[in-house]
C-alpha cells in the first residue's frame, strides 16, 4: 500500500515546492497569504490536475475522488486571480480552450504585470502538455464554485453549467465520471440560486436516463438526488416517490450521496405516514454524513426530521440529542415540543406550536408537527394506563383535557385497538381497566435482535470490501514467501539428514 | 369544431350548470362534446403555447365537469377531471404565457376543488395520499385554517386519527360546499366500521342500546343488520351484544425462521474468522 500511496504524495510536495519557490520569487510583495506553509490555491489546483491525469492515465478513479474531496476546502481560498494564475499556468500556449476559460472570468488589469513575468520560468520546465479535457472541466467547475459566490455572478453560471454540461455529454468520457456528478450538483446550486430551480428538471431527468444507461453510477447518484432536492422543495412528494420506486439508486455511489438520498427518502416517507422507513432512513442519513463539525447544516436538518419522526412512532428522543454543542441551539423549538409530548399535555403543545410556527414552517416541519396531536393524547393515555389500573372516561377527559366523555371513550377504545395500551374499557360502569404490560420476550426481541446482527454483518462486510489493496504488492510477498519456503525445505532436509544421523546415534545407544 | 361552437356549448354549459336546480343531464351530453372541442383545439392537456383566455375557458369546462361528477355521484370520473386540473393549478399557475407574459389568474372554485379531492381521499381511507397532497398545496402551513375549503377535511382528518368520532359526527352538517355532503355518507360508512373494529378489541360486551349510540345509529333494525355484518353476538332476550374474542395470539416459536437465522450467522462467522 506504502509503495503506491506514497508517490502521488511525494509528486505533491514536489511540485507543491516548486510552485512555492516560484511564487516566493514572484509575488512576494504583492501576496503575503499564498507565502505561508500551506500550499497556495493556484498549487492545489495544479497539484490536482496531475492527480487527475494520472487517474485517467492509470483508470484509477481513486485519484479523482482524492481531488474531488479537497474541493470544499479549496473552494474558500478561490478567487478570480488565483483561478486565472491557475489557467495561465496549465496553459501555457493561447488555445481555444484557454480563452474560453479565462472569458468566464473578468480581466483585470492589475495582473498583467505577473503574467509577463511569468512566461520566463515556465517554458524553461519541459514543455507542458494541455491537461486533458477533465481537467479542463475540473477547472470550469472550480470557476463555477467561484462564480456562485456571489448574487451577481448567479446568471454567469448558470450559462456556464450549461456549456459545460453540453461539454461533457459532448466528450462521453468514463474517466470524468467523478467530476461531472460534481458538476451537476454545482448546476443545480447555481439553478437555485439564480433562478428556478424547477427550470432544470428536465435537463436533470434527460441527463438522468443517459446517466443510468451508460452505467455512470457517479453521475446517476448525484442527479438521483438532484431530482429528489428539486421535488421536495416544492412538496412534489408524489413525484418523488415515483421517482424513488423507478430508480435503483447505484450501490456504489459515495457516502455523502447517501446521506443525501437517506435524507430525501426519510423525508417522502415521514409525509406518507410510513414512520418506520423513515425512521431507518433518517438515521442512515445520520450514520453517513460527514462529522457534525464539517457539515453542521447538513446535521442539523436531519436531527430535526429524525426528532419528529422518532415522536411520531410513540418514541421519546434521546436527551442527549439536544446537548450536543451542533444541534442544542438548533432544536431548541424541538425540545419544546419534546417536552410537550412527553408530559402528554395537549395544551402545552398548543402553546409551544404557536410559539414556534415560523421556525417550524421555514423547517418545512409544520405539518409533520401538526400530526403529532394524536400522539399527545396517545401518550397522555398511556401514562394513565400505566399508574392506574382503573380510572373513569370522566377523570381520563379532565386529566388529558378533552372535550367530552363521549370523546374519551372513543379515543380510549381506538388506543386499545392500535396497541398503544392493554385494557378494556367497562362501558355499564364507564371506566376503563388496564390491563398488564405485555412481557418483553417474544418473536419481536429476536427479529429485532437479528436485524441488529445484520447490520453489523453488513458493516464489516462492507469495510472488507472498502479495503485498498497496493497493485502488485503481494509480489514481494510471494518472493519473501517463496524464500521462507527454500529456507524451510532445506530446514526440512537438514532435519531428515541429522535425524537420520541421531537414529543411527540411538540406535547406537540401545 | 370550430372555435366559435366551442363558445356556444360553453356558454351552454354554464347555463346548464348555473341554473337551480342543474340541468345535470343536459351538463353530461354538453361536456362530452365540449372534451371532444377541447382535445381538438389541444386545450385538455394543453400543449404548445396556448392563450390565456383559451386556458381560463379550458380550467373553467374542466371545473364544471369536475362538480358535475360529484353531483352525479361518480367518483371515479371527479378523478379524472381532478388529475386533468392539476396541470392548471400547479403548472400553470405561475408560468409566463407566451407571447403576452401573465399569470393564469387563480380559480374561485380551485380550493372546493382541491378539498373535495381532499375528504375524497379521506373516505377512500388514503391517509398517506390525504397528506401528500396536503403537502402540495400551495398555502402557507397556517393559511390552512384559514381556508374553509381545506380547513374541514383537515379537521375530519385530525379527528378521525384521534378517535373523537363524534365530533365527526357532528361536524357533517357543517360542510362548506354542497358537494362535500356528498361524501358524508360514504364517510359515515368509514367511521362506523373504525368504531366497530374499536369496540370489538375494547370491549367485551356492549347494552344494545349504548352500542347503538355509540354507532350513530337511530334504530335497532339497522343496528342488527350491521351487527349481522360484523359477525357479532347479539343476545336479544338480554338486549346485549359479545364480541368474540380473537383467540389469544398463542405463542408459537417461529422455529424455521431462528433456524436459518442462526445458520446465516454460523456462516458469516466462519467467512470472519
Amino acid at each position: 500500500m506504502a509503495d503506491v500511496e506514497m508517490k502521488p504524495a511525494e509528486e505533491k510536495t514536489k511540485d507543491d515546492k516548486k510552485e512555492e519557490d516560484k511564487k516566493d520569487g514572484k509575488k512576494e510583495e504583492d501576496k503575503k497569504e499564498d507565502t505561508k506553509p500551506p500550499p497556495s490555491p493556484v498549487a492545489d489546483i495544479k497539484s490536482n490536475i496531475a492527480l487527475i491525469e494520472r487517474a485517467v492515465s492509470t483508470f484509477e478513479p481513486r485519484f479523482t475522488h482524492r481531488v474531488l474531496r479537497t474541493l470544499t476546502s479549496l473552494r474558500k481560498r478561490i478567487d478570480d486571480k488565483v483561478l486565472r494564475d491557475a489557467i495561465e499556468e496549465l496553459y501555457p500556449k493561447d488555445g481555444p480552450v484557454k480563452t474560453s476559460l479565462l472569458s468566464w472570468l473578468p480581466t483585470a488589469p492589475a495582473v498583467d504585470p505577473s503574467m509577463d513575468v511569468d512566461p520566463a520560468p515556465t517554458p524553461s520546465k519541459a514543455p507542458v502538455t494541455e491537461p486533458v479535457p477533465e481537467g479542463e472541466i475540473y477547472i470550469r467547475l472550480l470557476i463555477l464554485h467561484h462564480l456562485y459566490k456571489s448574487p451577481e455572478t448567479y446568471k454567469k453560471s448558470i450559462e456556464l453549467a450549461h456549456e459545460t454540461v453540453d461539454k461533457m455529454q459532448a466528450l462521453n468520457r468514463r474517466s470524468m465520471d467523478p467530476i461531472a456528478a460534481k458538476v451537476w450538483y454545482a448546476l443545480e446550486r447555481s439553478y437555485e440560486l439564480g433562478g428556478e430551480l424547477a427550470d432544470a428538471r428536465p435537463r436533470f431527468l434527460a441527463a438522468q436516463r443517459t446517466a443510468s444507461l451508460r452505467h455512470d453510477d457517479d453521475t446517476q447518484a448525484s442527479l438521483i438526488n438532484r431530482l429528489l432536492r428539486s421535488y421536495v422543495n416544492y412538496s412534489l412528494y408524489d413525484q418523488a416517490d415515483k421517482l424513488v420506486s423507478k430508480t435503483t439508486f447505484p450501490s456504489s455511489a459515495g457516502s455523502p450521496q447517501f446521506a443525501r438520498y437517506h435524507y430525501y427518502i426519510g423525508r417522502i416517507k415521514a409525509v406518507q405516514l410510513n414512520y418506520t422507513a423513515a425512521h431507518t432512513n433518517l438515521q442512515q442519513a445520520i450514520r453517513r454524513a460527514p462529522p457534525p463539525k464539517t457539515a453542521p447544516g447538513f446535521y442539523q436538518a436531519v436531527h430535526k426530521f429524525f426528532v419528529i419522526v422518532e415522536l411520531l412512532m410513540g418514541d421519546i428522543p434521546d436527551r442527549g440529542t439536544f446537548r450536543h454543542p451542533v444541534l442544542e441551539k438548533a432544536l431548541t423549538a424541538y425540545f419544546d415540543i419534546v417536552k410537550a409530548v412527553r408530559t402528554g399535555s395537549l395544551s402545552q403543545f398548543q402553546t409551544t406550536l404557536n410559539k414556534h410556527a415560523a421556525q417550524f414552517e421555514s423547517d418545512k416541519t409544520y405539518t409533520l408537527i401538526v400530526r403529532l396531536r394524536q400522539n399527545v393524547i396517545k401518550t397522555g393515555i398511556r401514562r394513565l394506563s400505566l399508574s392506574y389500573s382503573r380510572i373513569s372516561l370522566r377523570d381520563i377527559c379532565l386529566k388529558l383535557h378533552l372535550d367530552s366523555e363521549e370523546d374519551a371513550e372513543y379515543i380510549v377504545g381506538k388506543a386499545i385497538r392500535d396497541g398503544v395500551i392493554e385494557g378494556r374499557i367497562v362501558h355499564e360502569k364507564g371506566w376503563m381497566e388496564c390491563g398488564s404490560q405485555k412481557g418483553g420476550y417474544g418473536p419481536e426481541v429476536s427479529d429485532v435482535f437479528s436485524r441488529r446482527i445484520g447490520y453489523c454483518l453488513e458493516l464489516h462486510n462492507e469495510s472488507v470490501k472498502a479495503m485498498r489493496y497496493p497493485l502488485n504488492a503481494h509480489r514481494k510477498e510471494l518472493a519473501a514467501a517463496e524464500g521462507a519456503r527454500e529456507r524451510e525445505r532445506e530446514l526440512a532436509k537438514e532435519i531428515q539428514e541429522g535425524d537420520l544421523d541421531d537414529d543411527e546415534g540411538m540406535g547406537g545407544d540401545f | 369544431m370550430a372555435p366559435q361552437q366551442l363558445a356556444a356549448l360553453y356558454n351552454d354549459l354554464q347555463r346548464a350548470f348555473d341554473a337551480r336546480p342543474s340541468n345535470l343531464q343536459r351538463c353530461g351530453s354538453l361536456l362530452a362534446q365540449l372534451k371532444i372541442g377541447l382535445i381538438e383545439a389541444g386545450l385538455l392537456i394543453p400543449t404548445g403555447e396556448p392563450k390565456l383566455g383559451d386556458l381560463v375557458v379550458a380550467r373553467d369546462i374542466l371545473e364544471i365537469g369536475a362538480f358535475w361528477s360529484i353531483r352525479t355521484k361518480d367518483v371515479p370520473s371527479f378523478d379524472r377531471y381532478f388529475s386533468q386540473l392539476q396541470s392548471y393549478y400547479t403548472d400553470y399557475r405561475s408560468l409566463l404565457i407566451f407571447p403576452h407574459p401573465s399569470i393564469l389568474p387563480p380559480s374561485k372554485r380551485e380550493f372546493p376543488i382541491r378539498g373535495l379531492n381532499l375528504i375524497r381521499l379521506l373516505t377512500q381511507n388514503r391517509i398517506a395520499d390525504f397528506h401528500t397532497t396536503l403537502e402540495s398545496l400551495p398555502l402557507p402551513a397556517d393559511g390552512i385554517n384559514d381556508n374553509p375549503y381545506i380547513r374541514h377535511p383537515v379537521n375530519l382528518e385530525r379527528w378521525l386519527m384521534e378517535g373523537s368520532y363524534s365530533k365527526v359526527w357532528n361536524a357533517r352538517e357543517e360542510a362548506p360546499a354542497e358537494e362535500y355532503k356528498f361524501f358524508v355518507d360514504s364517510l359515515m360508512g368509514t367511521i362506523r366500521n373504525e368504531i366497530a373494529s374499536c369496540e370489538e378489541t375494547a370491549y367485551e360486551s356492549l347494552p344494545l342500546k349504548d352500542a347503538a349510540t355509540l354507532l350513530f345509529f337511530t334504530t335497532q333494525s339497522d343496528l342488527l343488520t350491521f351487527a349481522k355484518h360484523r359477525g357479532w353476538q347479539v343476545n336479544l332476550m338480554a338486549g346485549t351484544i359479545t364480541f368474540a374474542r380473537k383467540s389469544e395470539e398463542s405463542m408459537e416459536i417461529p422455529k424455521q425462521k431462528l433456524i436459518a437465522a442462526n445458520l446465516a450467522y454460523a456462516r458469516e462467522l466462519e467467512q470472519i474468522v
